[in-house]
């Protein structure tokens, strides 16, 4: 370990571990930590204390610093966690068209029982729209204690102002620990106008939930840098504890018979909303419907086999086996498929019964969306593409070639089967 | 009409890669951008100022490397990048970022009003798209996310008619300024700067701007408004992979015994998911 000219061992960043999230940066005492313009941090050794505050806040082990030649100094009074309340409530926003909630909705009650029932907590849907009726005729099968209506007529359609108001106002009456919403378009949108609200913590699209067991906070686990790093976040003085999470993360739930009592609010929208007025709107006819998260199967098309001759073939086997043809993202970027067929980080995370990567390279961007396929299987050139380490089977050859093999087998099969 | 583009500077993250024998990033030949969808944002302010008198200004929060990114918004059309940098700052999460923008704002807007901001639909290193919902809220402006298209621009009345994206097709909504829209890459492609902007924006100077001069609450700046902490990293949890087969070795064989594991219990009586599939019966039509 280095020493400063005062004679004090000093911190050392380790760059190749560091990932810049400045909390170091923030949590020194003294200000001697900066972002080097390598875009990671670095210790001004000059101005150290030799405090190792650093090391203590850093969340991969990236500060070398020899405890035993630790300054101690007086570090400012943090307020401790909040205490919980007994009797919190959990709560799910339910994204609906009136009639129907959306499928990440029902998946997210499933995590929210989970939840609540580590917490002991009661399960509360949160409910805002205009005509809603719909969707409270079966409320004892949806896994909830309670199921909050805020109907107003200014809530027909989607508007952020509003809808981000009135959940708000819900979650001022309801005081839920943990709020969870669908990281869809719409959900996105509403989350970071309702953290803003409520000047608390948001985790977009989390992939893993869960809480830890002796502070009875949630924990909120997310891809980030790309896909390439997992980071495990926590909100530890702020109600609600707010995550969002992408349709398919999480399964469909069973949900057995349980009481659950509706409860109606008022409401008002506030005087000074700014409401943009619908003028038009474009159905999208490319999609024709085409949700690529509903087939059981998907035939997806990568780099490797992006090109419009090889589109027949793939969908022959697609329609073989009662699914669709999705892609990668250079395949989109190619122009080749639309967007809403991308599979991927940025893209639709699937979890179909079986999932043929064709010319996919398995880049993590795209393997973090496929982790929930029952089955995998990969059609590479190359036997080195990672892809190979999620598939459950592999076929190291070119597509060209196995493709019509593979479509021929299963065709006999399929045949044998019914003989 | 004066328009503020919120710009961000992030790792290319195409280039991050992870060394799986150590766990650790390779920072190596990483290069730091101005977020993709940000550079859309300068864009579409800009091609604005091509057709109505308009002030760009672009703000930034990072530290000070991150000039480089306020230049090339500069070369591009921007005609004032303010670098908002201060070790306040660091470590802020979307709640403190937005606090952060939003003072910003307020400060520009006393110099001249501001009538429109315009921020990337989301970065590529976090992908929340969280701090246009956010800015829009605590500045009271209309928020309008997933804008694919610019229809008019009406500054006389103060009106602007965009078009959103949402799940189902494109929205088109008409609203009145201020109003902030975050937008998507497809919305407009990206100019390159032209060699006398290049070398205008090199003598241009980047006015930086600390806690003190957006008149901050110290407590909702960087770490201490943050209320979201990591509590740890890790790498994603890799899936159990199994044998591959090689066609060379026998075509027929490998696509055999690779459907064998595969469909070892799939072609069974009742195949729900396949039944269901087969009622979808979409094929795929390109676009
Ligand atoms: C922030 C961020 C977000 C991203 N989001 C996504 C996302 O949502 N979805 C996504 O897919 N990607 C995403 N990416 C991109 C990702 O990093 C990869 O670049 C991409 O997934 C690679 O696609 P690919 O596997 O189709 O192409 P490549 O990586 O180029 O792989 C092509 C493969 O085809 C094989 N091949 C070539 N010819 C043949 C043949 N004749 N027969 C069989 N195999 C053949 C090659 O061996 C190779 O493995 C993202 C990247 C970033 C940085």
């Amino acid at each position: 370990m280095a020493k400063n000219s005062k004679g004090i061992e000093t911190a050392e960043i380790i760059a190749d571990k560091c990932i810049a999230c400045q909390i170091c940066i923030a949590e020194c005492p003294v200000g001697a930590i900066e972002l080097s313009p390598e875009g990671t941090a670095r210790v001004l050794p000059e101005v150290c204390i030799g405090c190792g505050e650093c090391a203590e806040v850093c969340p991969v082990e990236a500060v070398a610093f020899d405890k035993a030649g630790r300054k101690k100094f007086k570090k400012a009074e943090k307020p401790g966690p909040r205490i919980p309340v007994p009797g919190r409530v959990v709560a799910v926003y339910i994204e609906h068209n009136g009639q129907k909630a959306a499928d990440v909705s029902w998946e997210l009650l499933g995590k929210g029982r989970e939840l609540a029932d580590k917490l002991q907590a009661r399960l509360a849907a949160l409910v805002p729209g205009s005509e809603i009726n719909g969707l409270y005729s079966r409320v004892q099968n949806i896994g909830c204690d309670e199921f909050h209506v805020l109907e107003h007529k200014s809530l027909y359609r989607y508007v952020s102002s509003l809808y981000g108001h009135a959940l708000s106002a819900m979650v001022r009456r309801v005081e839920p620990e943990i709020l969870l919403l669908g990281a869809t378009s719409q959900g996105r949108d509403l989350a970071g106008v309702v953290a803003t609200h409520l000047k608390t913590g948001l985790t977009a699209d989390c992939t893993g939930l869960d809480i830890e067991e002796d502070s009875g906070l949630m924990l909120m686990t997310r891809p980030t840098f790309g896909g390439n790093i997992m980071a495990t976040i926590f909100c530890e003085n702020h109600r609600p504890q707010m995550a969002t999470v992408r349709p398919k993360v999480f399964p469909m739930p069973v949900f057995s018979e349980r009481e659950c009592k509706v409860i109606r609010h008022d409401w008002s929208p506030p005087d000074d909303a700014r409401i943009p007025e619908l003028i038009d709107f474009i159905e999208d006819t490319t999609r024709a419907g085409v949700d690529i998260t509903q087939y059981p199967v998907l035939i997806v098309a990568g780099k490797g086999a992006c090109s419009p001759d090889s589109f027949p073939m793939l969908e022959e086997l697609a329609g073989l086996l009662g699914g669709t043809v999705a892609c990668s993202r250079p395949v989109v970027e190619a122009g080749i498929m639309p967007y809403e067929r991308q599979v991927g980080q940025t893209g639709k995370t699937v979890a179909p019964r079986l999932y043929i990567g064709v010319g996919v390279s398995g880049a993590v961007q795209h393997r973090v969306a496929i982790q929930g396929a029952e089955r995998i299987l990969a059609v590479n050139t190359d036997p080195n593409a990672p892809i190979f380490q999620v598939a459950d089977a592999g076929i190291v050859g070119d597509y060209t070639q196995v493709l019509p093999e593979l479509i021929s087998r299963i065709k006999e099969r399929k045949k044998s089967r019914h003989d | 009409m004066h328009i503020v583009c919120c710009l961000k500077q992030v790792p290319d993250t195409a280039d991050v890669k992870i060394d799986s024998q150590t766990n650790t990033l390779i920072r190596e030949g990483v290069e730091s951008i101005m977020n993709p969808y940000d550079l859309v944002a300068v864009e579409t302010a800009v091609r604005l100022k091509e057709k109505h008198e308009c002030l760009i200004s672009a703000v930034c929060m990072g530290p000070a490397q991150a000039e480089s990114i306020l230049r090339q918004a500069l070369s591009l059309g921007v005609d004032k990048g303010i670098l908002l940098s201060d070790r306040a700052f660091a470590g802020a999460d979307t709640l403190a970022t937005s606090y952060t923008l939003a003072q910003a704002v307020s400060m520009l807007d006393r110099q001249h009003q501001v009538d429109l901001i315009i921020c990337g639909k989301q970065a590529i290193d976090g992908d929340t798209a969280q701090t246009g919902p956010g800015l829009a809220t605590r500045l009271g402006f209309a928020l309008l996310t997933y804008i694919t298209g610019l229809e008019s621009f009406k500054p006389s009345q103060r009106k602007i008619i965009v078009r959103r994206k949402v799940e189902e097709g494109q929205e088109v909504l008409e609203v009145n300024l201020p109003a902030l829209i975050t937008v998507e890459l497809d919305l407009a492609r990206p100019r390159r700067a032209s060699l006398p902007g290049l070398m205008k924006s090199l003598r241009r100077k980047i006015e930086v701007w600390d806690k003190n001069a957006i008149e901050a609450d110290a407590e909702q700046l960087g770490i201490k408004g943050s209320p979201t902490w990591v509590r740890r990293i890790g790498v994603p949890s890799p899936r159990a992979g199994g044998p591959t087969f090689n066609a060379a070795e026998g075509l027929q064989d490998a696509v055999d015994r690779s459907l064998d594991i595969l469909f070892q219990d799939f072609f069974t009586a009742d195949e729900p998911g396949v039944a269901e599939g087969e009622e979808h019966g979409k094929k795929f039509q390109g676009n």
